[in-house]
């Protein structure tokens, strides 16, 4: 059972999360804990995930009592509760006029039905009450050690927001460092649909960072979609985002840590060379049912469709792909992405690779050291899985071979 | 070819951009003559009649503090390139807070017209934004369809009332019809009106007042209550206003 109360500010930095994690994925899942609530959210695709976590403190008023009955496995204990963004986002729309006009805002759920209840007392006596249901299920849990990633930056969300004006939502950014800077720029580079897309660069010296930490100099391009919905909630809360990365496949975090807050978007990344991608390794992945398990996974196609939700993490593929004839190409999420190419290949022999032969990778394990794959990687973020996080990070997604998933 | 500039002075920056933001509006691809003294957007709309011509010419010496440009040959001395023009007032958008903007004419793998922005920033280090917008290169034998079109003599002109007023109106007559006739006369009134068959709406604006006329206009014969009318298509002229409303 959850209860909690909050005031007409906090609950503007709680709708912003809302609308920060909304541009991640359409569903939502609440998990309160004892710790405080977290939000959580994945895209379709499995390239992104969202997590914010409201500590305990950040309340007025917090309360979550575990249910009463257990079953075997411990799935009782947790709420359980996936709420669709499309009932969830309406709610909280109109978040910057939340501090003139609400003076409090309690959330609740009913112990026996499926319902989530948001109150917003507002001025005048007016009180406005939404009950949402929810769906039972299960969160997944992300694992990402961000303190581990070679390099690590800390910037004021302005500066880079001034950057991503240069980037549309749908297109892929590339983030490039070395000692001397960092490099924001057009993930197609040189190579790509050429004749009208505009190649942009910013180029940001070190001192404009709060933190500027750079062990490997490298270059790693993702979705500019979600980094633009956490520099939106950065700047909102007026925290710092901390970016933390490695070499390109690894996924990156973007993060903001606060006394009353902690946010994390883990978004996969373009994988590098095909060297890298050659021997499918394993994902690790676990539930929130399961906190206490790992487990390792042949990425094998096989496997795939025997469990719910997906445990094998990829990046869909487009229909209609570029791929310069034998090199390796990237085959990135369907719905929003452009067709990234990172390999500067000869673009003499540029033709369209038909859906057929996505599917073909399957088939033949060998092309699997032809292809690219971006690759994501699940940990638990909370402290409590430490144990769990000295196994090797290197990971392989699959593309898969269907649109409609 | 060759072509270099740089803009330092902030209104210079801001009334570019906000030249390239009218263009953006108007049209989707617009051509960009470049030539030792000027500077010139032209959009003609040579495919569906009725459409909408532009011809937009800019000072050079008024914006660029530098300036150098070197033609496809000493006789034609001029460059023709087409471009997205919503690629530029992008470009231009992140130019808001800029210390300097540099235009430049590069070859990319194919030709680029590379903007590069130094913003202002707290610390030493500076942020370089560079952009390279992709375009075309217009071949000389279609120079002439960018020649600047001569407008004829006018039978009225007349000072137009406040624009936002003017769109708003326009805009919902659009609802009701697809042309639109304008009447004006040397009074200073000025009728919109549509007619359908269900219903006619005029719209009607006193007090305008009219450019004085020149010594040897012929509309000096001409009765000053009586109304010239043209038909025009209501989306084109919407298109028009809605480009206007940068200023």
């Amino acid at each position: 059972m959850l209860k909690c109360g909050m005031s007409g500010t906090q609950v503007k930095v709680f709708g912003k999360a809302i609308q920060a994690l909304s541009r991640v994925s359409d569903e939502l899942w609440l998990d309160p804990s004892e710790k405080g609530l977290a939000l959580r959210s994945l895209n379709s695709s499995s390239s992104a995930c969202g997590y914010v976590l409201f500590s305990s403190v950040f309340f007025e008023h917090y309360q979550w009592s575990a249910s009463k009955e257990m079953n075997d496995d411990g799935r009782s204990l947790y709420l359980n509760c996936k709420l669709g963004m499309k009932s969830i986002l309406p709610i909280f729309r109109c978040v910057n006029s939340f501090e003139r006009y609400v003076e409090k805002c309690k959330i609740f759920t009913t112990s026996d039905k499926c319902k989530v209840v948001i109150q917003f007392f507002c001025r005048h006596g007016i009180k406005k009450t939404h009950n949402v249901c929810f769906q039972e299920s299960s969160p997944l849990q992300v694992n990402f050690e961000k303190k581990m990633c070679c390099n690590t930056l800390m910037i004021q969300p302005r500066l880079l927001a001034e950057a991503m004006v240069l980037f549309s939502s749908n297109e892929d950014v590339t983030l490039a460092v070395s000692p001397l800077n960092l490099c924001l720029k057009s993930a197609h580079g040189e190579l790509a649909d050429l004749t009208n897309s505009v190649y942009s660069e910013m180029l940001v010296g070190p001192d404009e960072f709060d933190f500027f930490q750079v062990g490997l100099d490298t270059e790693i391009t993702f979705c500019c979609k979600e980094l633009k919905g956490m520099l939106i909630f950065s700047e909102a809360v007026h925290v710092p985002m901390s970016i933390h990365f490695d070499f390109p496949g690894k996924p990156v975090a973007l993060s903001i840590v606060d006394m009353l807050l902690e946010a994390n978007f883990i978004l996969a990344t373009l994988a590098g060379n095909s060297s890298r991608s050659c021997s499918p390794q394993s994902l690790c992945l676990s539930q929130a049912g399961k906190r206490s398990d790992w487990r390792q996974l042949n990425s094998k196609a096989g496997q795939r469709g025997m469990h719910k939700p997906p445990e094998c993490i990829s990046r869909k593929t487009t229909p209609k792909r570029l791929c310069p004839q034998g090199t390796p190409v990237k085959n990135s999420a369907a719905e929003d992405h452009g067709s990234p190419q990172l390999k500067k290949a000869n673009l003499d022999n540029i033709h369209e690779v038909p859906r057929s032969s996505v599917g073909d990778t399957e088939e033949e394990p060998n092309s699997f050291s032809r292809r690219k794959f971006s690759s994501m990687f699940f940990g638990a973020v909370s402290s409590d899985q430490q144990e769990h996080l000295n196994q090797p990070f290197a990971s392989l997604a699959m593309a898969s071979d269907s649109e409609d998933d | 070819m060759k072509f270099r500039a740089k803009i330092v002075d902030a209104a210079c920056l801001n009334h570019f951009t906000r030249v390239s933001n009218m263009i953006a509006k108007l049209a989707k691809t617009c051509t960009l003559r470049i030539s030792p003294e000027k500077l010139n957007f032209i959009l003609c709309d040579r495919l569906v009649g009725g459409g909408v011509s532009m011809w937009c010419e800019l000072e050079q010496e008024n914006f660029f503090s530098e300036f150098q440009m070197e033609g496809v040959s000493a006789e034609n001395n001029a460059i023709y390139l087409e471009l997205t023009s919503e690629n530029l007032s992008r470009a231009l958008k992140t130019a808001q807070n800029a210390r300097t903007l540099k235009i430049k004419l590069t070859n990319k793998h194919f030709p680029c017209l590379t903007v590069s922005v130094e913003l202002l920033s707290m610390s030493t280090s500076s942020r370089i934004v560079t952009h390279d917008i992709p375009l075309k290169v217009i071949p000389r034998k279609l120079w002439k369809d960018f020649q600047q079109p001569s407008v004829p003599d006018a039978d009225v002109s007349i000072y137009l009332p406040v624009l936002k007023t003017l769109k708003s109106v326009v805009e919902k007559m659009k609802n009701i019809s697809n042309h639109l006739v304008i009447e004006a006369n040397l009074n200073g009134e000025l009728n919109l009106k549509i007619e359908t068959d269900l219903v006619c709406v005029t719209t009607h604006f006193k007090d305008l007042g009219n450019p004085p006329l020149a010594s040897d206009d012929a509309s000096r014969d001409r009765d000053p209550a009586e109304m010239a009318e043209v038909h025009v298509d209501i989306r084109k002229l919407l298109q028009f206003l809605a480009g206007q409303q940068t200023w």
